[in-house]
């Protein structure tokens, strides 16, 4: 175990093969649980759970949770750990000569990663990233963003064809959901197979741009694919599970070698003796690099479905949207709603939830053949991947030891309402 | 029943603490969190509009995604959800019921 960020983690990083639901990414460290209970109540599914009469509580099973990380988060006494880390796998990796380490980084994590040096939260930090990533010995700067922009083409493509098809034989359902957020899809997969039909085929845009070094970025930089070991560095914890999907192997290797989370990249950071705040900014290497600003707001809820509306208005209206802003969509947490009205074609339903217990409610919507909408964005965490499990922690929840106290005394005293 | 000295401890604790507080304090911390996460949305959106950071604000603009759909040449030439994307960027999704199931047969209560 190694202390990061505040947050305890195992060292073991799982090899090819391994089967992801038989992994505790996230577990409780009973010997510091408090029996608070604010774990629980963060819990989509209820996956954590007390196990004892000292309501010491623990993650019951890995097939139960969806490895959000919200639990770790919110946890006011440091009580949760990760179960997977790469660091040490990824450091060897940097070290060796022959291996071509390529950087994928999530847009959310610059806004994140600069908390850990001092910066105001929320603070920008994308250039001295990708300086800070050039410094640590990655080979290519390449970045997540670039395929969040390359998500856009192919998710707004496949809604515009299901739009299209509809009334055909054969036809793909409506709504279709978004497939970004790992903790989304793997939550779908356990609690609602029968709306897989209406989950976007795409992979996420982590789940592209690992293909595309390992075929695309080698071929344009002259590489041997099998040389390639791809970092996805993640403001998230489930994404360690998506990179062990065995069935991402579509470049004909392992698409996504290691995942680590802001915090890792930051501790890395500081281990390599990398004086952070003063890098220079730095762009990425463009070939899988450059991006817009329709790939950055992928970190936020209602991010990606503002990104595909400025790309399917455009398409379905064959007009150019004037003003990029769509700022109906955008959402601080909750279930949000909106009809985009595109001229030449009519209406866009679309809704956008953040929290497995907000897309429930959509889900049962869907299931019943209530919902009205032509697409709907599912992020599994409140907010966004901006409030994500493996983002740098909001310094709110540990440092006052009041607050936690009476975190306790609440849940003792709702406890015992119950009982009585 | 009868009180054990742990239980009788929290009780006081429970008292005192609501003797001291007339405001529901969770609610406070939850308002606090997402006050926190606010911060890093706000700064999101700035980079978009900031061309100084992002030239482009929509993906079909990027010139590096012309690049790739490029009829003529490009990786990805038969266009977006085109042959090759599908053999790529798109996958299938496996029904994880039955773990589910499994589990609720040994007697796990979640929530859905």
């Amino acid at each position: 175990m190694r202390l990061i960020e505040g947050v305890m983690y195992r060292n073991y990083a799982p090899k090819d093969g391994t089967d992801p639901d038989r992994i505790t990414f996230v577990q409780v460290d009973a010997d510091k649980c408090q029996a608070c209970g604010a774990c629980e109540e963060v819990c989509a599914t209820g996956a954590i759970q007390s196990i004892n009469d000292d309501e010491i509580h623990q993650v019951v099973d890995p097939v139960a949770c969806m490895n959000c990380g919200q639990c770790l988060t919110n946890c006011p006494y440091g009580a949760i750990y990760e179960g997977v880390s790469f660091v040490d796998e990824l450091f060897e990796k940097l070290k060796d000569p022959d291996t071509i380490v390529v950087s994928m980084p999530a847009p959310s994590v610059r806004y994140g990663l600069g908390e850990c040096f001092g910066a105001a939260t929320g603070t920008y930090v994308g250039g001295k990233m990708h300086a800070a990533l050039r410094k640590l010995g990655f080979n290519y700067i390449w970045d997540t963003e670039f395929a969040a922009d390359v998500t856009i083409m192919e998710e707004g493509t496949e809604l515009i064809d299901r739009v299209k098809e509809q009334g055909e034989k054969d036809a793909r359902p409506l709504p279709q959901f978004t497939s970004c957020c790992p903790g989304w899809i793997k939550f779908a997969e356990t609690f609602y197979p029968d709306l897989m039909p209406n989950l976007s085929s795409c992979k996420s845009p982590i789940g592209m741009l690992g293909p595309l070094a390992k075929t695309y970025g080698a071929k344009e930089t002259d590489t041997n694919p099998k040389k390639i070991y791809t970092v996805s560095i993640m403001p998230c914890i489930a994404k360690k599970y998506e990179g062990i999907r065995p069935e991402l192997t579509d470049s004909g290797f392992s698409d996504i070698d290691a995942t680590i989370n802001t915090r890792e990249l930051a501790y890395m950071i500081k281990k390599a003796g990398i004086d952070f705040n003063n890098l220079p900014d730095q762009d990425p290497d463009p070939v899988l690099g450059e991006s817009t600003g329709a790939a950055t707001i992928f970190g936020n809820s209602g991010g990606v479905m503002e990104a595909a509306l400025r790309l399917a208005y455009e398409v379905l209206s064959g007009e150019k949207l004037n003003d990029p802003n769509i700022k109906v969509v955008r959402t601080h947490e909750g279930i949000k709603t909106a009809d985009i009205n595109v001229p030449n074609f009519g209406v866009v339903k679309v809704a956008i939830a953040s929290g497995l217990k907000n897309a429930a409610k959509i889900c049962d919507e869907v299931r019943a053949g209530k919902s009205p909408y032509h697409f709907i964005e599912i992020m599994t965490c409140p907010g966004g991947c901006v409030n994500g499990g493996g983002q740098p922690l909001d310094p709110e929840i540990q440092a006052s030891l009041f607050r936690s106290t009476v975190a306790q005394i609440n849940r003792r005293f709702r406890a015992r309402k119950i009982k009585a | 029943m009868k009180m054990k000295r742990r239980s009788f401890l929290k009780a006081c604790g429970v008292m005192t603490g609501y003797a001291v507080l007339s405001v529901n304090i969770a609610s406070e911390a939850f308002a606090a969190a997402m006050s926190f996460v606010a911060s890093r949305q706000k700064s999101v959106y700035a980079a978009d509009a900031n061309p100084k950071i992002y030239k482009f604000r929509k993906s079909q603009n990027n010139p590096m995604i012309t690049k790739i759909y490029n009829k003529d040449g490009g990786f990805l030439h038969d266009g977006p959800c085109g042959h090759k994307s599908h053999e790529l960027l798109h996958t299938e999704y496996i029904d994880r019921s039955a773990k589910l199931s499994a589990l609720k047969a040994k007697g796990y209560k979640l929530n859905f």
